[in-house]
């Protein structure tokens, strides 16, 4: 009897613990919001597609991409194929060799049907992250954009605050024309530890990249009504608010922007 | 003994990461995607590849009505268990797909028949594709080209494609139509949203009813009879109820917050 | 009764006229035939079911009158066989579910 409980509370404990500290290492600046888009590419015998979000973050909003364009916050979860760019669809969107951006065209994305020629136009996406010739270099983009201490090392929000980076929130044939809408206000969310403070929700900084869109319902279907549970493992397992913090926007481990309720309920 | 273990499983259970429906960012459908349907019921049974049906082709020549309560398929997945004999008696898909109809001068190609050949199995795939690299007679991209733009689901600005008059759907089909009176005109009107500072939405009879008429919603999927009597909010219509049925997956999508939430309302920059 | 036979004419001659009107089946809210043959039924399917679009400027009365016809159809549909019937017989509902709606709602108001 004695024994099988002592078992039971061992596996409890290792099994918590598995979930806890998996011992993720923290990536440098550069690479950090960095996916590699390879499901489709491998069976084409294509490397994987490098992809930054450091770059694509300072021209446009979070809600273009991921609203407007549909991808998937997730890697392979889109099913971008070079069929699917060539017809001017995820990267094609923008990436299809017209559209301009800042004055200079946009360097197209895949042909269809591809043909063996095109070999180091592709390699400008499907590097496999090996050093190529990048027209955007992360050192030199942000040595002028204010600092902070985790994530890209980049204060994104002051960066925006003073007009360093400018991200644009519609395509021009894709958004249309509509009234925005209000914000709701900032709130505060309990936290579960007595020994953390209460977390400062604020909408109007992520209405401000996300609109209304990206997070609802999605990631978080409620209304006032229905009101959600989540706990800081599902977070850190990448879920809810541990979709964006932690792999795009600012890491986990900054746990005093969040947690910063002076008032504890 | 037993609570012990049933205490752990709880625990375990929390523990685990499970496959949430929340907390995650899928993709969204490309516009020739939106309003697929796969009809599964008896295809795989007997032997052929699920059935795919868009939605786009279907609904610039059609009103709603028409095939959803004259011909009287299901608005889910699967609800109307439509069988290669409903085909080939003439119903659902049989109704035009027989090798007679002619829609807008061209005959319908046949759906389901008794016996077949190889050479018919290019006719079934028509249908029968899913995981089939089949060539659509229609291509989204070139039947779409003028119509005009509007941004998520299909792309399409279906309602002033007609009102331009480059699509005109058919509301009735002669010998499975009822013939009807024309329509005694709704009214508009206005739906408080629950949350204060997102506008009020503009419902439009007149625009719903041009394409559904009165029974496709009514009592179905609206039941309350009074204005409000039935209760309900934005978490059952993204989960597919109420408006949902129709806009979550084949009219323009939930996605659109100000399609519906038209009616602006005094906004106060928050503190 | 030896007089019935004139009673049922009588009747018929009544239904007649009040139905005179308007001398298109589609057009009247009275079951134009008593008896339903089995060609009949389809006729009067067309019939009850093409108010659907206008039941909101029916009355409560005519209403009542098109969910007992639509009743009645329910026996002569539900002996059919096959597709038809199933199709028929979700037409047939969505048409009554539609009336006894719009009676509700006046009911109430």
């Amino acid at each position: 009897m004695g024994i099988v409980r002592f078992l039971a509370s061992f596996l409890l404990l290792a099994l918590l613990l598995e979930g806890a500290a998996s011992g993720r290492a923290i990536p440098p600046p550069e690479d950090y919001g960095m996916v590699m888009i390879g499901k489709l590419s491998a069976q084409t015998r294509m490397p994987p597609v490098r992809f930054d979000h450091w770059l694509h973050r300072a021209f446009y909003t979070c809600r273009v991409c991921h609203v407007e364009i549909g991808f998937a916050m997730e890697a392979g979860g889109t099913g971008i194929t070079d069929e699917t760019n060539a017809k001017g669809f995820h990267c094609g969107t923008c990436h299809d060799g017209r559209k301009l951006h800042e004055e200079k065209t946009i360097f197209p994305s895949c042909p269809y049907p591809s043909s063996p020629r095109e070999g180091d136009e592709c390699a400008k996406c499907h590097s496999r992250g090996n050093d190529n010739e990048r027209a955007y270099k992360y050192a030199t983009f942000t040595v002028s954009l204010p600092k902070q201490r985790l994530g890209n090392l980049v204060d994104w929000e002051e960066a925006e605050a003073r007009g360093l980076v400018r991200p644009v929130d519609g395509l021009p044939d894709l958004s249309g024309h509509r009234p925005s809408l209000a914000p709701q206000a900032d709130f505060s969310i309990s936290s579960r530890g007595f020994w953390m403070p209460d977390i400062i929700f604020s909408h109007r900084k992520h209405a401000r990249w996300n609109g209304c869109e990206v997070c609802h319902p999605e990631i978080f279907p409620a209304s006032r009504e229905d009101s959600m549970k989540y706990s800081m493992l599902q977070i850190s397992e990448g879920e809810y608010c541990g979709l964006c913090h932690n792999r795009v926007a600012f890491p986990l481990n900054d746990c005093a922007k969040c947690h910063s309720n002076q008032v504890h309920r | 003994m037993a609570r012990f273990f049933v205490v752990v499983a709880l625990i375990v259970a929390v523990a685990v990461t499970a496959e949430a429906q929340t907390g995650v960012k899928k993709r969204r459908p490309l516009p020739y995607e939106y309003g697929r349907v796969i009809l599964n019921n008896y295809s795989e049974k007997a032997g052929f590849a699920p059935v795919v049906f868009e939605h786009w082709l279907h609904r610039s020549k059609f009103t709603c009505r028409l095939c959803h309560v004259d011909i009287a398929f299901a608005m889910k997945a699967g609800g109307t268990s439509v069988s290669a004999s409903d085909n080939m008696s003439g119903y659902y898909c049989g109704t035009c797909h027989n090798g007679k109809t002619s829609i807008g001068g061209e005959k319908v190609f046949a759906s389901c028949s008794k016996k077949y050949s190889s050479d018919d199995m290019t006719r079934c795939n028509r249908c029968h594709s899913l995981g089939k690299n089949v060539k659509p007679q229609y291509d989204f991209a070139a039947f779409t080209q003028r119509f005009p733009k509007e941004r998520f689901g299909n792309g399409v600005d279906w309602e002033k494609a007609e009102n331009d008059g480059l699509i005109k759907p058919l509301d009735f089909l002669e010998g499975v139509s009822v013939s009807r009176k024309p329509l005694a005109v709704q009214k508009d009107f206005a739906l408080d949203a629950k949350l204060e500072s997102m506008p009020a939405i503009i419902f439009s009879h007149r625009k719903h009813t041009v394409w559904n008429g009165c029974e496709l919603c009514h009592p179905e999927i609206f039941t309350g009879v009074k204005k409000g009597a039935t209760k309900y909010s934005m978490v059952e219509i993204f989960d597919g109820k109420y408006c949902g049925v129709c806009h979550r997956t084949v009219a323009f999508p939930l996605i659109d917050c100000q399609r519906c939430h038209t009616r602006p309302v005094e906004w106060h920059k928050p503190a | 009764m030896k007089a019935w036979p004139v009673v049922q004419a009588a009747t018929l001659l009544l239904a007649f006229l009040a139905a005179s009107a308007a001398p298109d089946p589609r057009e009247s809210i009275l079951p134009f035939s008593i008896s339903m043959a089995q060609e009949d039924w389809e006729k009067e399917f067309q019939a009850v079911c093409s108010r659907t679009d206008d039941a909101m400027i029916l009355t409560v009365q005519e209403l009542r009158i098109l969910v007992q016809r639509c009743d009645e159809l329910k026996t002569s549909i539900d002996r059919l066989e096959g597709s038809r019937r199933k199709v028929l017989l979700k037409r047939l509902q969505m048409c009554r579910d539609l009336y006894a709606f719009t009676l509700d709602t006046k009911e109430r108001d």
